[in-house]
């Protein structure tokens, strides 16, 4: 358009390929689409670790005083655990204010882990027992077993799951104490999304729910979605913004009780350390941090503010072991 | 005894060979005298000693670190070479008193401000925190020997806020300390270097609203590696306390108090670690109580702290962490 006319009319015509251009295949685009091969999808994450990621993100355990873990591992398949833990509780109080007495339990636990089997129980000075069992029957079937037994009477629970993988599908049927019945089943439908539901009856209280689940994941982002006939409505979305950082955000609105509730939180997973923070909508700030000081020896710190009620929760504490 | 004599006639008895002249540098140097000979105490030369309330100075510093629970954050920025501000965050659980024999606690949060003026002559410390308290405190040196004190706190409840007044004077080997308080607040006190490692020192005060009175007396003994005290006050209050300085980095110490009014005796002992990078205290306590208190350096001018106690037969259980940020 207007430009001088120096050089020739039309660009020469392509030369012929020589040398290395012709034992190499043509370049194709860098982005075609690979065809979905729809009959060999692959398996999706169980049911209850939709969230997986949004809830290791946003839910670390935070906690109040001294926490000292020691792990020891006795031979390849079993190991020892020794727990101790010293620090305020929250009591329910009468008046509005919250009101905090130093409490303290140690932890004794034992696991032993096979690639078929795998035991693990824990016992608590405040005489609470917790047992989980995971047995693969088959290839595809697996028993899991999960009970905690308590003094008080009434209060103990246990629950059985099967478990069966298929190709781009998982089922479950669960088992549980107070004639919990519950059975849920997620398929894939493309290589990123994945779609499920779950049904469940509880026997003592005539009450039974259904609920439907979607988890879309790429490789730098996990969105999920459930809804419940009990009148909950939870999404999350987590982004993987680098190797060593991610953000997640969390959202749940809960029609009976009218309670929303929505996070945001980040996640640096270094070399040396692991810090997680997040900010929630009901004013809550928490911060946790785990700090390699050594092989087999982590350093945590645990913070927690609650604006709204004044709560302050800081804790900090050590890790040796496994 | 029985040995072969084999050699010449008996030796001639030994006798020390007649000192020789001095040559060279023995000349000029003057003669070895003993290492171990006592130095004559010359009683005019005595050190001045440590004010009377700095006392039991390195027992409370390595017994009584300032334990918290919770969140301590503290940030001293210096505006100039003698100025500079000072912003405190403590949030955490407080004990409250209760009816019964349980511990509760209530979550408490405060921020102090505080400011610092830091001259040779006069020092000024002011801290104001946000549940309305106020602290105040001058130190001036009115001439080389005499220093005038100022130590206020107001609080917003009435009758509860304190002033006091000290004049202290330095002499040649003594120290003297006349305080007003105010609650008609009367005291003064008076310490003395007997000898190069004992000092002496007595203290009277007197208050006015409650026509109380007391005496009270304290002995200090310290040497490089050791520092021991005594205190006697007729309150009914015996004190003494112990420190030993086992190496540059290492030091215990102990200290006992027995109250002859309430019957209440208690006993601690306690090590300090001042290492490179951190600085460690230990204690335990006849009541149970077991406290730890470490500082550590992550780099120019930025501390970590923490800092754990359990007192086992109350079962309370104070655990906090900070840092420090700035000189």
């Amino acid at each position: 358009m207007g430009s001088s006319v120096g050089h020739a009319a039309a660009p020469p015509p392509p030369a012929p390929p020589v040398g290395l251009a012709v034992a190499l295949p043509p370049k194709v685009e860098q982005k075609s689409e690979k065809k979905v091969d729809y009959l060999n999808l692959p398996c999706p994450v169980p049911f209850e670790e939709i969230q997986r990621e949004a809830l290791m993100s946003l839910k670390p355990e935070l906690f109040e005083g001294l926490r000292f873990d020691f792990t020891k591992g006795l031979n390849q398949k079993f190991s020892l655990s020794h727990s101790v833990f010293m620090g305020s509780m929250e009591v329910p109080s009468p008046s509005s204010g919250i009101i905090k007495v130093p409490t303290a339990h140690y932890e004794f636990g034992a696991n032993f882990l096979d690639p078929k089997l795998m035991l693990v129980g824990r016992v608590v000075t405040d005489g609470r027992l917790n047992a989980r069992v995971k047995y693969d029957l088959t290839d595809n079937l697996t028993l899991k077993i999960n009970a905690q037994l308590t003094n008080e009477p009434h209060f103990s629970q246990g629950m059985f799951n099967f478990d069966y993988k298929g190709k781009d599908f998982r089922a479950q049927y669960q088992m549980g104490n107070n004639a919990f019945y519950g059975a849920n089943y997620i398929q894939s439908v493309t290589p990123h999304l994945s779609l499920g539901s779950e049904v469940f009856w509880l026997g003592h209280q005539r009450k039974s729910g259904i609920g439907f689940a979607a988890r879309y994941n790429t490789d730098k982002m996990v969105t999920t979605a459930q809804v419940a006939s009990t009148g909950i409505v939870a999404l999350s979305y987590v982004q993987k913004v680098s190797e060593k950082v991610s953000l997640a955000s969390d959202f749940m609105y809960n029609h009976m009780t009218r309670d929303v509730t929505s996070s945001c939180g980040y996640d640096y997973i270094l070399r040396q350390c692991r810090l997680r923070g997040k900010l929630d909508s009901n004013g809550c700030v928490a911060a946790f941090l785990e700090e390699r000081l050594n092989m087999g020896v982590n350093f945590i710190l645990s913070a927690e503010i609650d604006h709204q009620k004044k709560d302050y929760k800081f804790g900090f504490g050590m890790t040796v072991g496994e």
